[in-house]
């Protein structure tokens, strides 16, 4: 009679056993995003020194050097601009009634208020158009919404972050904004041309820079102070960031020195790309994959792994903490206000410098004052200046009618204009996205009574020109800094840097032909 | 006799066409379908497929994801049937009287069986809202920050008692309609004997309700590896996957699997068979050592 009672536990617990086992023993460590698409590892060839081929472009050996084609690019450049999507922007004129657009975006909290305002301050000041903006709940959710939707539910008008070029591309469901530019004779000379051609390729300019952003140094200069150092001038180049890192944990400023992340978006890729451009470093071949399609990351080769066996030593004997991936986007920010074991510096986007002064302001944290966050330069391979657009742009969605195509322009036109930028800039720590909003108040007047929020419009702007300062254009981008940053994250732990960036590389080359199979 | 055969034949043909036709329709084609997108990876609306190989399944079931929502599901499971079972039979007993307005306490007891996922998971998010929760208030600490839907390690139990919630309306009613085909007789012959309340329910209700409880658990479990709802609305499969289970992993937003059909389709089939593997342990298990009454 009792039997059945033990039975049951013993089924369960055989359950566990074997599902357990099952779990353990089967574990490939590999992403679910590589499942199916894994190819043949290449025949291991003896460990000769790479071909150096382009500035920072170095290939395996017994790979070709990628050719391209020499009729490719200059010949079929206004031809590619002619098959797409056309934008008549003089279709608002003949509309009768306001033009209703959908604008969809992903900008939480304090910023996605100041968007409200912005567009509030468009929809009253003209009666052509109405845009009603629907927040998605963040970049991942606009982005999965969007590429779910068909050409009946899209918006007509999107944000997309800067990772999303190349697959916003391959929806072909977008209408270029040079199109609309060249037909509403919009002129495009006052923006920064860094900011510009962070969205163009193949001589093409696919959407409007909007909310730009580059990671800077964040640090509390009391903490400076403490440890004999200038508050004044923070750590410029990797080495300064070790020295000073020693020097703030030796003579117990600081428990750490500096905290870091494994964020896809943060210290996991987005800087990973960041710091092989500021040392001249391709990311993926073809130029970023800016000449040709990318067909495989470079991260793997010297420079990368010079780079992060430094962020090891970091940890090891720099004093630096590792807060894991950051998914909240404050943790590495949050520990420079441990009430316990604070670390003294962080890297984090320039778009948080407003939000960070508001926090501070409060007076939560005992000890940090407003002025005592410092902002300088990121560190990274030579010092100085220099940095990759982040944020996000704008996208005309095509299909949905000139009016609506019409309509959507006139509203970036709004967003884009000298005094919103300024305005948004000031508002937010953006930087803005052209020349002329600077001659403007408020962004005039804050750059001068506070110079931090100037801080990465200088690193931006002191971008050496050259093929290696435009970020990488890969499809799968997203998916490809997301295996970097596990690997990123094995390393910060303690994980070997080659074998894990080599496990990386191989896992993202194989996202990049699966994409590149998929999107002929 | 041959001839016979045939007519039975066409007639039986006849008879099962329109649920033959139904059930290709609408499970067996997109069950066929569901495999063979398994082993291609898609977009997102599955317009632009690539066949890769049937080694597909193979590296889902091994990938990271998968195996953390493996886990996930099982302790979700764990959590939710036991407990859920212990809780529904308790009250089934407890309103097994017959004592004047216990069908009020039947029609509390089951009424959760009326709540669907959606509006029980709504409740559930605004009980246990740090804000303006109401249990978030009584419970303090981890619940007011940053909230027991937020909490790493907390999170999965939040959303088993809401799921626990919901089921329990249906374990009520089940076993409350197994216990009252158990022969009134029985309790009277083991009272007699001397048996007390706790030893007549161990070695008359129980084994007299067991098949009951099979039905049961094998229904709270399918249901605990196919809960969408709750995780969804509750957490949304965080904090950090600690509540994707595998049928979020399938569906959800913000996975590996959200912008491929492929992909969703390989854990979708994978899930499958999990779910068939358990059945079967479970019928093949349970199913000797439940009374079935002689």
């Amino acid at each position: 009679m009792r039997t059945h009672r033990c039975g049951r536990r013993r089924v369960v617990l055989a359950m566990l056993v074997t599902g357990g086992m099952l779990a353990a023993s089967c574990r490939s460590g590999k992403s679910l995003t590589n499942a199916g698409i894994e190819r043949k590892p290449a025949p291991t060839t003896a460990a000769t020194v790479p071909v150096s081929t382009l500035p920072g472009e170095t290939l395996p050996p017994g790979q070709t050097v990628p050719t391209i084609p020499p009729t490719a690019p200059p010949t079929t450049l206004p031809a590619l601009l002619d098959t797409l999507p056309r934008c008549n922007t003089a279709a608002l004129n003949s509309a009768s009634a306001p033009v209703q657009i959908t604008f969809w975006h992903g900008l939480a909290n304090e910023l996605g208020v100041e968007l409200q305002t912005l567009t509030g301050q468009y929809n009253s000041s003209q009666t052509k158009v109405h845009v009603n903006l629907e927040f998605q709940g963040g970049y991942d959710q606009t982005i999965d919404k969007y590429l779910q939707s068909n050409s009946a539910t899209r918006p007509d008008m999107v944000q997309m972050p800067e990772y999303m070029v190349q697959q916003m591309i391959d929806t072909k469901s977008i209408v270029p904004a040079q199109a609309c530019a060249e037909s509403s004779k919009y002129d495009l000379s006052p923006f920064l041309p860094q900011a510009l051609g962070a969205y163009a390729t193949q001589g093409v300019q696919w959407s409007m820079p909007f909310n730009m952003s580059v990671p800077v140094l964040f640090f509390l200069k009391a903490r400076f102070a403490a440890a004999g150092l200038d508050p004044n001038s923070p750590p410029g180049t990797l080495e300064q960031l070790l020295a000073v890192g020693k020097q703030i944990v030796s003579s117990g400023a600081s428990k750490y020195s500096i905290s870091l992340d494994s964020d896809f978006d943060g210290g996991g890729g987005w800087y990973v790309e960041q710091w092989l451009a500021k040392g001249g470093e391709f990311y993926a071949d073809n130029q970023n994959g800016r000449a040709a399609p990318a067909t495989r990351v470079l991260y793997d080769g010297p420079a990368g792994v010079q780079l992060l066996t430094f962020l090891k030593s970091l940890v090891t004997d720099g004093g630096a903490v590792y807060v894991g991936d950051n998914a909240s986007g404050t943790d590495t920010l949050l520990k420079l206000a441990d009430a316990t074991e604070p670390a003294a510096m962080t890297i984090a986007t320039s778009a948080s410098l407003g939000p960070i002064l508001a926090f501070v302001r409060g007076g939560i944290i005992p000890g940090i004052t407003e002025d005592q966050v410092g902002v300088g330069f990121m560190p990274g391979p030579g010092g100085g200046p220099g940095a990759l657009v982040g944020g996000a742009s704008l996208y005309v969605v095509a299909g949905k009618g000139d009016a609506k195509a019409a309509a959507a322009w006139d509203y970036i036109k709004f967003l884009e204009s000298a005094q919103a930028q300024s305005d948004w800039a000031a508002a937010t720590g953006y930087i803005p996205v052209r020349q002329d909003a600077l001659s403007l108040d408020p962004i005039k007047s804050l750059y001068v009574s506070d110079p931090r929020f100037k801080v990465a419009y200088d690193q931006l702007l002191g971008s050496k020109d050259g093929p290696t300062s435009k970020g990488p254009v890969i499809g799968p981008l997203l998916q490809v800094r997301k295996v970097t940053a596990a690997a990123v994250a094995t390393v910060l732990t303690g994980g070997d840097p080659q074998t894990a960036l080599s496990a990386a590389a191989r896992q993202a080359d194989d996202l990049i032909s699966n994409y590149l199979l998929q999107n002929p | 006799m041959k001839k016979r055969r045939w007519r039975d034949f066409g007639l039986a043909g006849l008879m099962l066409g329109p649920s033959a036709a139904v059930l290709s329709l609408f499970v067996i084609y997109p069950l066929v379908k569901a495999v063979w997108y398994g082993h291609q990876r898609c977009d997102a609306s599955l317009s632009k497929c690539r066949t890769t190989s049937w080694h597909q399944y193979i590296d889902a079931f091994r990938s990271n994801e998968f195996q953390d929502s493996l886990i996930v599901t099982l302790k979700y499971a764990l959590i939710t049937v036991p407990i859920g079972l212990v809780l529904g039979i308790s009250l089934a007993v407890l309103a097994d009287k017959h004592i004047k307005g216990i069908g009020i306490f039947r029609t509390i007891f089951s009424s959760t069986v009326a709540t669907s996922v959606a509006v029980a998971s709504v409740m559930w998010f605004f009980l246990l809202n740090p804000s303006v929760g109401i249990l978030a208030d009584w419970l303090g600490g981890s619940a007011k920050t940053p909230g027991l839907l937020q909490k790493q390690g907390l999170a999965l139990w939040a959303v088993s008692a809401s799921s626990i919630w919901a089921n329990l309306g249906f374990t009520f009613i089940v076993v409350t309609a197994g216990l009252q085909s158990v022969p009134k007789d029985l309790y009277e012959s083991a009272y007699v004997d001397g048996a007390n309340g706790w030893s007549r329910f161990t070695n008359v209700t129980l084994p007299m309700i067991s098949p009951t409880l099979l039905f049961a658990s094998v229904v709270l479990v399918t249901r605990a590896f196919q809960s969408f709802g709750e995780i969804d609305l509750l957490t949304a499969g965080g904090p950090k996957g600690e509540t994707t289970t595998l049928t979020y992993l399938a569906y959800g937003q913000g996975l590996a699997t959200s912008n491929d059909g492929g992909l969703r389709a390989t854990v979708s089939v994978l899930l499958f068979f999990v779910l068939l593997i358990l059945a079967l342990v479970q019928f093949r298990g349970l199913e000797k050592r439940v009374h079935y009454g002689n």
